[in-house]
C-alpha cells in the first residue's frame, strides 16, 4: 500500500577506527517514495546506503523492514528481501558479457546443471526492452569494451533484475550522456508511479533531486540534518545545509602576508582529460584545487608531475623559470616539485618494504656517501624526519604495513621532505586517516608556505579545501571554472562553480 | 566532519615520538628473518655428527662446487623476481647456449671468445625475454614459457635429441673441474665473488632498491621517479649476464653437451628463489634469501646421499621444504599469499 512505511530506521551508527561515517541516523521509507540524498564527499551517503544494502554490518541502531526487525547477514541476504544497490562505480565482471553479469549468481540451468546460456540472453533481452534506459545497448559484448557509462546502464539493469522493491541508486547519472541520464530519470519516475518503486537517490547533482525527489534528506558529517519536503527545497536552502561553519578553529592560520612570486605556472594544460586549464601558484601559499569526483583535479597534478602524457600546454617553473611542453617525474624531483598522490595504498606504499625504506625512498641520494647506501645514517635520517611530523611507530625496521592509515600518510608526505622542495602538491591526503593525523598535516602544510614554499592542495572534502585554501581554483569536467580569493572562498560559492 | 569534535581531538593530538631503540627490540631486529639460516645450521650439525664424512674437507669443496652453477643461476633469477618479473626459460637456454659454445670449439674457435659470446648470448636471450614481458606486456610465465620451449626446439634440431660430443682445447675443463690447493674449486670462487656482487649491487645499491621498489609496488615506484620499464629490462640484462657466466662454468665442467644440460637445474633455482624468500627479507625474494636456499638444497642432496639415503627422496625432501617455507611466508603476511609475486 503506498504511503505506509517500507523501511524505519533508527538511529544507525557505523564507524571506521576513530571515523564517525554514519552517526544516529534516523528516518523512515514510504512506500512509493522517492527520497533524495545528498551531502558533500564524505559525509556518509555511501555507507549509509551500503547499511541499508548489508554491505556493511551496523554498529549500532535498529532497522524495521516491512514491519519487522532485520538485520542483514550479507548483501545478498537484503537483495533476496527486495533491497537493491546500484553502485556508483559498477562491480562488474569485465570479462563477461552484460548479459551474463546481469543474471551473475542467478542463472538457469540446464538438466545437467550447466549454465543454459540461451535464456540468459533472452532474458537478458527481454529486461532491456522491459526498461528501455539505453536501447541501443549489445548486452552480449563483454563489459570490458563498454564505456562507463554503459556499464552503468548494465548495473543498474542488473539491480531492476531482482525485481526490487527498495532501488537504491548511488550516484546513477554521474557518468551518464544527457540522453540516458533523461531517460533513465523517466524510468525510475515511470516504475515509481506504476509499480510503486522505492527509490533512494543520492546525486551531487542538486537540480536533478529536486526535479526528481518527493523529499530530500541532507547528510553532514554522518548525521541527518533534515529531510525537507520538494516544495519546500530549492538549491541555495539544500547547500546551506550541507555546509558547515564551524571550522575557523580546526584549520591553521592562513596565510597573512601577501603571497610570493609564481613557483608554478600552468598555462592551458590540454589532455584527453584536460580541456585548457591554467593556474599559478605563488610562494607561501596553499591553492586548493576543487571539483567533484572525475572533474581532473587528479589529472592536474599528475600531468604536472609527470606522471600523466600533455598533449599541448606549457608548465613553467618559478624557481629556475625554466618552461617545460612535457615533464618527466624524475627532472621534477629534481627541481624540488613533489607530489603526494591520491590513493596511498596504490600510488604511495611500498607494503614490503619497511618503514625506513619507504621514507627514503625518493632521496636515496642522501643516504649515498659513496656507491653504496649507509644503513645507520639512512636510519637516522629518517628518524629525524619522521620525528618532525610526530609519526608514530615502533622501530624504523618494522613493516610500513602496521602503521595506522594517518601514520603511513605522513611517512609518504615525509618522504619527500627529507630533501628541500619547491612546489608541493598533495593529492586528496586526508583520506581515511584520523583526526589528529589531519591537523598535524594541516599545520605541516601552513609552516611549508611560512617557509615560502608553494602547495597545491587537492582535496574530496569541501571543509577541508575551504579551511586550507588561501586561493582556490573549481574545476568541472576537465576545466577550470572559477578561481576564488579570501572571502570569497565559502560553500555556496565553491558548490555553485563545481556543479 | 564536526567542527567542534576535531578541534577538541586536535588539541588532544598525540606527541609520543619513538626513541632509540630498546635492546630487546635490537635483538628483534637482530634476529629478524634468521630462522631459515638457524634451520641450516642445525642441519649441518645434525648430519655432521650422522656422517663422518659430511664435514670434511673434501665434502665441502663438493657441496660448494655442486652449489655454484645453480648458484650464478639463482643471483640471476633472482635479480628478476625482485622486481616482480619471473623467468622460466633460463635452463633451456643454458642447454642451448652450452650447445653452441661446443660446436663453436669444435670448429676451433678461441676459448675465450667462446666465453665471450656465451656472456653476450645470455644477454640477448634474456633481452628477448624483457622485450616480450616489457615492450609486448605479456605475463612473464606465459613469455619465458615460450622462449623455454623454443630454445629446447633449436636444440632438437641441431642435435636429433642426442648429447653432442667435439673437440675442445685442454683448457676448457679448468674453471668447471679445478680447485684451488685442492679446497676451492675454480667455478665456487666465480659464484661467490658474483653472490658479493649481486647482494651489493641489490641490497646496498639506490638501483637496487629501486628494483626491490618495483617488485613491491610499481605504480609507488613509478611515483617516486622510477623508470620502470627501464629499470625492469636492465634486471633482465643483469639475469643474462648470469646465465651466460652460468654456462661458462658449466660448458667447463661437462665439455659435452646433453641436450637438458640446463634443465637440471631449473627446478632446484626457481625452488631456491621462493624458498629465499622465507629468509632475511621475508615475503620478498632477495639475495641472502636465494643464496642461503641455494646452499640448503644442495647441502640436503648431499647429506642424503652421505646418509645413504635413496636418491629419490631428495625430491620428496625438497618439496617439503619448499611447502613449509610458503606456508611458513604466508602466515607471516597475512594480507597476501606467499612471496610478493605472483
Amino acid at each position: 500500500m503506498p504511503g505506509e512505511p517500507i523501511l524505519e530506521c533508527e538511529r544507525l551508527c557505523k564507524r571506521f577506527d576513530a571515523t564517525v561515517a554514519v552517526d544516529e541516523v534516523s528516518f523512515t521509507l514510504q512506500r512509493g517514495d522517492i527520497l533524495g540524498l545528498v551531502g558533500e564527499n564524505g559525509a556518509g551517503k555511501s555507507t549509509l546506503i551500503k547499511l541499508l544494502g548489508g554491505e556493511y554490518a551496523l554498529d549500532s541502531g535498529r532497522m524495521v523492514y516491512r514491519g519487522r526487525a532485520i538485520r542483514w547477514t550479507n548483501p545478498s541476504h537484503a537483495l533476496r528481501e527486495g533491497i537493491a544497490i546500484v553502485h556508483q562505480r559498477p562491480l562488474l565482471v569485465e570479462s563477461m558479457s552484460a548479459a551474463e553479469n546481469i543474471f551473475l549468481g542467478k542463472e538457469d540451468v540446464t538438466r545437467l546443471r550447466l549454465i543454459d546460456e540461451l535464456t540468459v540472453g533472452e532474458k537478458a533481452r527481454a529486461l532491456a526492452a522491459r526498461y528501455p534506459i539505453y536501447p541501443g545497448l549489445d548486452l552480449q559484448q563483454p563489459v570490458a569494451v563498454l564505456t562507463a557509462g554503459e556499464k552503468q546502464v548494465v548495473e543498474i539493469l542488473k539491480g531492476l533484475s531482482y525485481d526490487p522493491e527498495v532501488l537504491i541508486l548511488d550516484e546513477p547519472t554521474a557518468s551518464l550522456p544527457k540522453e540516458e541520464a533523461d531517460r533513465l530519470l523517466a524510468l525510475v519516475r515511470r516504475l515509481n508511479e506504476e509499480r510503486h518503486l522505492t527509490v533512494v537517490y543520492i546525486s551531487h547533482k542538486l537540480g536533478e533531486t529536486l526535479a526528481l525527489c518527493n523529499r530530500v534528506m541532507v547528510l553532514r558529517n554522518g548525521g541527518n540534518v533534515g529531510v525537507v519536503k520538494r516544495e519546500g527545497a530549492d538549491r541555495p536552502t539544500l547547500i546551506r545545509m550541507m555546509m558547515n561553519s564551524d571550522l575557523s578553529e580546526f584549520y591553521p592560520p592562513k596565510a597573512s602576508s601577501e603571497a610570493g612570486t609564481p613557483l608554478l605556472e600552468v598555462e592551458e594544460l590540454r589532455s584527453p582529460t584536460l580541456h585548457g586549464v591554467s593556474l599559478h601558484v605563488n610562494a607561501g601559499e596553499i591553492v586548493g584545487l576543487y571539483g567533484l569526483m572525475g572533474a581532473g583535479m587528479s589529472e592536474v597534478a599528475r600531468a604536472v608531475f609527470g606522471i600523466a602524457p600533455i598533449t599541448s600546454g606549457r608548465i613553467r617553473l618559478g624557481k629556475t623559470g625554466e618552461v617545460f611542453e612535457r615533464t618527466h617525474v624524475d627532472s621534477m624531483v629534481a627541481r624540488g616539485v613533489y607530489l603526494v598522490p591520491e590513493d596511498r595504498h596504490r600510488f604511495g606504499l611500498i607494503s614490503t618494504f619497511s618503514v625506513r625504506e619507504n621514507t627514503s625512498l625518493a632521496h636515496l641520494d642522501r643516504c649515498l656517501p659513496g656507491a653504496l647506501l649507509d644503513f645507520a645514517r639512512e636510519r637516522r635520517l629518517v628518524e629525524a624526519e619522521l620525528a618532525k611530523v610526530r609519526v608514530k611507530y615502533a622501530d624504523t625496521e618494522q613493516s610500513i604495513a602496521e602503521l595506522s592509515g594517518g601514520n603511513q600518510q605522513k611517512v609518504i608526505v615525509s618522504r619527500w621532505l627529507m630533501q628541500e622542495c619547491s612546489v608541493f602538491i598533495v593529492d586528496d591526503p586526508t583520506v581515511g586517516i584520523d583526526i589528529g593525523a589531519k591537523h598535524d598535516l594541516y599545520v605541516l602544510l601552513r609552516e611549508l608556505t611560512r617557509q615560502g614554499k608553494a602547495v597545491l592542495m587537492i582535496s574530496s572534502e569541501i571543509t577541508e579545501i575551504i579551511g586550507m585554501a588561501d586561493r582556490l581554483y573549481t574545476m568541472r569536467r576537465g576545466a577550470i571554472t572559477a578561481e576564488l580569493e579570501g572571502e570569497a572562498i565559502h560553500q555556496q560559492n565553491v558548490l555553485e562553480n563545481i556543479l | 566532519m564536526n567542527g567542534t569534535r576535531e578541534t577538541a581531538a586536535a588539541t588532544t593530538a598525540p606527541a609520543a615520538v619513538s626513541t632509540a631503540p630498546s635492546p630487546a627490540r635490537r635483538a628483534a631486529r637482530f634476529l629478524r628473518g634468521m630462522e631459515l639460516l638457524a634451520i641450516y645450521v642445525l642441519i649441518v650439525a645434525v648430519v655432521g655428527v650422522a656422517s663422518d664424512r659430511f664435514l670434511s674437507i673434501e665434502n665441502i669443496a663438493n657441496i660448494l662446487r655442486n652449489t655454484a652453477i645453480g648458484g650464478i643461476l639463482a643471483l640471476g633469477l633472482t635479480i628478476v623476481m625482485v622486481t616482480g618479473d619471473f623467468d622460466l626459460s633460463f635452463g633451456g637456454a643454458v642447454s642451448l647456449l652450452n650447445l653452441l659454445a661446443l660446436i663453436g670449439l669444435d670448429k676451433g674457435l678461441n676459448l675465450y671468445v667462446v666465453f665471450a659470446l656465451l656472456i653476450v648470448g645470455g644477454v640477448l636471450w634474456e633481452l628477448i625475454n624483457a622485450l616480450l614481458v616489457v615492450r609486448l606486456k605479456m605475463h612473464a610465465f606465459i613469455a619465458t614459457i615460450a622462449t623455454m620451449t623454443m630454445s629446447k626446439g633449436f636444440i632438437f634440431w641441431i642435435t636429433k635429441g642426442s648429447t653432442y660430443y667435439g673437440s675442445y682445447p685442454d683448457n676448457l675443463t679448468y674453471l668447471g673441474r679445478h680447485a684451488f690447493l685442492d679446497v676451492l674449486p675454480a667455478n665456487a670462487l666465480v659464484f661467490i665473488v658474483m653472490a658479493v656482487a649481486v647482494y651489493l649491487l641489490l641490497d646496498r645499491s639506490r638501483f637496487g632498491r629501486h628494483l626491490y621498489a618495483i617488485g613491491g609496488n610499481s605504480e609507488a615506484a613509478t611515483y617516486v621517479g622510477i623508470r620502470v620499464n627501464r629499470q625492469r629490462v636492465v634486471a633482465y640484462v643483469l639475469a643474462g649476464l648470469c646465465v651466460g657466466v652460468a654456462t661458462v662454468t658449466l660448458c667447463s665442467k661437462l665439455a659435452t653437451a646433453p641436450s637438458t644440460a640446463g634443465d637440471g637445474y631449473q627446478m632446484t633455482v626457481i625452488s631456491a628463489a621462493f624458498l629465499g624468500a622465507a629468509a632475511f627479507r621475508v615475503g620478498m625474494v632477495n639475495v641472502r634469501g636465494s643464496i642461503l636456499a641455494i646452499f640448503i638444497l644442495t647441502t640436503i642432496e648431499n647429506a642424503l646421499i652421505m646418509l645413504s639415503v635413496p636418491f629419490y627422496f631428495q625430491f620428496i625432501v625438497q618439496a617439503l621444504i619448499l611447502i613449509a617455507a610458503v606456508t611458513f611466508v604466508s602466515r607471516k603476511n597475512k594480507k597476501g599469499a606467499g612471496p610478493a609475486i605472483f
